[in-house]
């Protein structure tokens, strides 16, 4: 098991463009499957080969457990990369490519057949060994390229976007399959998503990356519970944004007066965010005011409403049953949960620290 | 309804083979018009010079003749020699050119440059250089490296066929060259990027992984430039020895013979230049789908 250390990490391809990774530091807990999120262009898969050794950083550096590997040759780092198009050697056999590392280690031929027995009993494919790479699927040959970087034993084991040439149903049998390998074999374990879904399904920790720039680093909830800037909020998709002033755990907003004890910023002009599903509908009492029901949608497992509060429409998400009790129209109360409020900065300065809360 | 169908497709055939006939004309009359007549006259017939009985003479004529034989062996030797280091050089050139660099563009411009220079210019080239008299010695002469320019070793018209190989490799890199490079940017260097991070080292992963990939492409670009060396006469005919001499050079001197009975020995030389060629061809076909099956 290995601890990854990134540190002022820079990559600079031209120096016309901006920097693909720029200034990114990241711990990246050993024996943890941790998700590098972020949109296509964002850096992702730089960072990742760096960390395998196939490209240079322009400055910065890359640290396994402590120790810098910079000087140290991608064959000797045991930093192993899963490419996103399995990249199986088309003219070997499945064995053959499964055994590869082994052979590149001159283990012998004995040790190395059982070992891709194995191998094939671990990613579900037994009796695989004479086929070619042209004879399989797309999924399959993803678990072959898995076989063949696990059998190495690596110390760390970077995916690039594991499940993104897959379809739906294929993408959940290997997204369990990666977790339970994952977990079984220990594997420090990297993977470059740009599904925000895929990395919090799959994810102990997720780096949100944009523009080459790290935004937030935190365990998959606190995506949707704490952002730090309402970019990522809005990136992890529809939340409720209410501008205001925050002053002493109270957010004032030209719909009202809100308690707000969970915040990131200190005092000052601020954003309230409240995700459609934490609004409460028809309960007044505290922190609720009064809103107008525009419309609504039935969706079976949920039914989701545009509801008017003075000049701003929120949405809310609630339970099926709630439906029949609201027509469109009418007046009810909104109640925001004040432990589900959160308060963002209106300043698009990002907020890299953990959150303040009071 | 379906006479009608197959007269349609019989009128499409016809107007095919209408319209190829000119193209096919010229082939049968003069490629394979030719090599009849070439084939007939090495058998020993031959009626307007009084030659009228078949006969194998001319081949066992040709295959107990020991300048023929050490003429065969020169020829393998210079296509052969020629064939491995120009690919060798070829491979590793491209290598060199893939990566992206500043002034690549120019790089590969003078790299492909001489693909347009005719072999003529290059063997007259070679001659200039590396003649005794030649620009080559004259420098290391001036510079006191050799004593005189008659020291200087022999590279033309040389028993090892120095300049001709010389003169091949020059002209067959950038040919090889250009098609390797072609394939390796198509390849990627993604599959290189596995190796390597599975444990390959930079030799490992060239070898095991690099050229597999572009090896199909090396072995059709190489094995046109066997067969091309193989039965090129101009490059040995103005490079080489007279005695013993390349196949092509040495079934033109017999064919030149003022004794016509020699005439047939220089069919059957053609022949067996023709067989051998084919013969390659027919083997890099099956080594090809051999590759491309795989």
């Amino acid at each position: 098991m290995t601890q990854v250390t990134l540190s002022g990490l820079t990559k600079i391809f031209d120096q016309k463009n901006p920097p693909a990774v720029d200034n990114l530091d990241l711990e990246i807990e050993s024996g943890k499957l941790t998700a590098l999120l972020g949109p296509s262009g964002c850096g992702k898969t730089t960072t990742m080969k760096m960390i395998a050794g196939l490209l240079r950083p322009t400055s910065g550096d890359i640290l396994f457990d402590g120790d810098s590997i910079l000087s140290i040759k991608p064959e000797e780092r045991g930093a192993v990369m899963v490419f996103q198009n399995y990249l199986l050697f088309p003219y070997m056999t499945i064995a053959d490519n499964i055994g590869f590392g082994l052979k590149m280690r001159k283990v012998n031929k004995k040790e190395i057949k059982s070992r891709v027995q194995d191998m094939l009993d671990l990613v579900q494919l037994p009796g695989f060994e004479e086929r070619k790479p042209n004879q399989l699927s797309g999924g399959q040959q993803q678990r072959i390229a898995l076989a063949r970087a696990l059998i190495v034993q690596p110390n760390v084991l970077l995916l690039d976007e594991p499940l993104s040439n897959l379809d739906a149903h294929l993408r959940d049998e290997m997204r369990v399959l990666i977790r339970r390998i994952q977990t079984e074999m220990g594997i420090t374990t990297v993977f470059v998503t740009h599904d925000q879904e895929e990395a919090v399904v799959l994810a102990d920790k997720v780096a949100l990356l944009f523009d080459g720039r790290l935004q937030q680093f935190d365990a998959p909830d606190s995506f949707y519970d704490t952002p730090n800037t309402v970019e990522i909020a809005t990136f992890f998709g529809g939340t409720n944004f209410i501008p205001g002033y925050y002053l002493d755990g109270t957010i004032t907003t030209d719909i009202g007066v809100f308690d707000a004890p969970h915040s990131l910023v200190p005092e000052g002009n601020a954003v309230l965010s409240i995700r459609p599903e934490a609004v409460d509908l028809g309960e007044g009492g505290e922190n609720s005011v009064s809103g107008t029901v525009l419309s609504h949608v039935y969706a079976g497992r949920y039914a989701r409403f545009q509801i008017r509060i003075g000049d701003i429409e929120i949405e809310a998400v609630t339970e099926p049953g709630q439906v029949k009790l609201f027509a469109d129209g009418d007046n009810i109360p909104v109640k925001f949960d004040p432990d589900k409020i959160w308060v963002l900065g209106t300043d698009t300065e990002k907020h890299p620290s953990a959150a303040y809360t009071g | 309804m379906n006479r009608f169908r197959l007269s349609e497709r019989g009128a499409e055939r016809l107007s095919i083979s209408v319209l190829l006939a000119p193209a096919v004309a010229v082939i049968v009359l003069l490629f394979l018009g030719g090599l009849a007549s070439g084939f007939l006259r090495s058998l020993n017939y031959f009626p307007l010079i009084g030659l009228n009985d078949f006969n194998f003479d001319a081949y066992f004529s040709i295959f107990t003749d020991n300048g023929f034989l050490q003429s065969l062996v020169l020829t393998f030797h210079i296509a052969f020699t020629s064939t491995l280091i120009a690919s060798i050089l070829a491979v590793a050139s491209a290598l060199l050119l893939r990566p992206a660099f500043r002034g690549k563009r120019i790089v590969h411009f003078f790299f492909s440059l001489n693909l347009t220079i005719p072999h003529l210019v290059g063997a007259i080239g070679v001659l200039y250089l590396f003649q005794n008299s030649g620009l080559v010695s004259r420098i290391m002469t001036g510079l006191d490296l050799i004593q005189r320019p008659a020291d200087f070793p022999a590279m033309v018209f040389d028993p090892w066929a120095i300049g001709i190989i010389i003169q091949y490799v020059w002209k067959e890199i950038p040919f090889i060259g250009v098609i390797v490079l072609a394939i390796l940017l198509s390849v990627g260097e993604d599959y290189e990027s596995v190796a390597r991070s599975l444990g390959a080292n930079r030799w490992q992963a060239f070898r095991q992984v690099t050229l597999p990939l572009i090896m199909p492409g090396v072995v059709s670009a190489s094995v046109i430039v066997f067969a091309f060396t193989f039965g090129a006469f101009e490059i040995p005919y103005l490079l080489g020895r007279t005695f013993p001499a390349a196949l092509p050079v040495l079934a033109y001197q017999s064919y030149t013979d003022v004794d016509l009975a020699a005439r047939p020995q220089a069919m059957a030389m053609a022949m067996v230049i023709a067989f051998i060629s084919t013969l390659l061809i027919m083997a890099y076909m099956k080594l090809s789908r051999v590759y491309i099956r795989e």
